[in-house]
């Protein structure tokens, strides 16, 4: 029976692993791989310490601070946890392909995916011009016309990476001019680039194409429809929890973050803390989902000597 | 002993990591930065059947494996680590 099972590898369960081992608590952190939602970004910039940092350098520096415990903690990277179930004396299963684990407390640091469109053509074409990251994929549209779904900053973000090698980048937006939520400095750039054009309070209704994505049907909020001839659609409209492996028996708000307390990160089943952008937590940021973490592990801590 | 290819470009997270983790397991491979070179870019395309790194082909007895994207489960399967 562990103490501690940590579910995920960004910044939150990494933190949670590396207070569990100095605290010498019975630990398992499960995790796909090491680096959370930040190993796209090419320069992180507001990671405390670090004047600028890859998305992969900090993936790495966060592998070797937790590997460096790994005669406190028992590491399984590269394992995808299916299922936890809540037994009835209020300790936890927690499956892992055909291997079952039990815990007395589950701390979940699964952090989120891209959400996405939802609309016809979508899953058809993934991979096949319809994209979800820009950094990644960009060199793919050179000469190219894209098409960026997403008015936040991830979305005008996409559209300044875009605009290095495509032709001609067209931005969806929901909202209006003024509703265009990113940095000033990102913004600026965009507005000044003749290769942009922006198609605001519309949706995207249907990506189109044949063996390879060929254009974007789109919506007005007031009805009118249009289509836009691209060879690549880049989704940048938020991201949606990894919840479901506790949905059953933890609360959850409407959009699926788990709920939790946020003073213990307790969720609102005894024993089950969570951590980073799987919960309610109001801001999205690898240094909160650390200080969270290390709360959620902490209060387990103090969970622990009671139960 | 397999051949290990890794298609990527330079800005892309998890084309570093799959390098990452083939380094620290002390596999060799053969990169190629398609963002660079357009035919070798199209010919990842055709093979694959879509746009997307990394692409990791690993040649062993005679059989080859695609991987799209960084699977870091799959990877130590095939390469037997």
């Amino acid at each position: 029976m562990y103490e501690v099972i940590i579910i995920g590898g960004g910044p939150a369960a990494v933190a949670a692993g590396v207070y569990a081992a100095r605290k010498q608590i019975k630990t398992a952190l499960f995790a796909t791989q090491i680096g959370g939602q930040s190993v796209v970004s090419d320069g992180i910039e507001n990671w405390i310490g670090e004047e600028v940092i890859s998305g992969p350098d900090l993936a790495l520096k966060l592998k070797k601070h937790l590997e460096a415990q790994k005669d406190s903690i028992d590491l399984h990277i590269g394992e995808n946890v299916d299922k936890i179930n809540k037994k009835n004396d209020g300790t936890f299963e927690v499956m892992v392909g055909e291997n079952i684990y039990n815990t007395k407390t589950v701390i979940v640091c699964s952090g989120g995916r891209h959400r996405r469109l939802g609309v016809p053509g979508e899953d058809k074409f993934e991979g096949k011009g319809v994209a979800f990251c820009a950094t990644c994929d960009a060199p793919f549209f050179k000469d190219k016309d894209v098409a960026v779904v997403g008015g936040g900053n991830s979305g005008l973000e996409a559209v300044v990476d875009l605009m290095k090698y495509a032709k001609k980048v067209y931005l969806i937006a929901r909202k209006d001019e003024d509703g265009l939520r990113g940095d000033p400095v990102t913004l600026a750039e965009i507005k000044s680039s003749d290769k942009v054009e922006t198609i605001y309070e519309a949706n995207a209704i249907e990506v189109l194409g044949d063996k390879m994505v060929t254009g974007l049907r789109y919506k007005h909020i007031e009805g009118e429809e249009g289509t836009i001839e691209v060879q690549g659609v880049f989704v940048e409209i938020g991201s949606v929890p990894n919840s479901e492996i506790v949905a059953d028996f933890v609360d959850t708000d409407d959009w699926n973050n788990i709920k939790i307390n946020c003073e213990t990160q307790e969720t609102s089943c005894p024993g089950v803390f969570a951590a980073g952008d799987v919960t309610n937590t109001i801001y999205r940021q690898n240094n909160i989902a650390v200080g969270d973490a290390i709360k959620a592990l902490l209060s387990a801590h103090e969970y622990l000597k009671k139960n | 002993m397999a051949k290990v290819t890794i298609y990527s470009t330079p800005t892309c997270g998890y084309c570093t990591m799959a390098k990452d983790f083939l380094q620290e397991k002390g596999v060799e491979y053969e990169e190629i930065d398609v963002s660079v070179d357009q035919q070798k870019a199209q010919a990842m395309v055709e093979k694959t059947g879509q746009m997307g790194v990394p692409v990791i082909i690993i040649e062993k007895d005679g059989q080859e494996e695609v991987l799209v994207g960084f699977d870091q489960v799959q990877l130590t399967n095939l390469l037997g680590l």
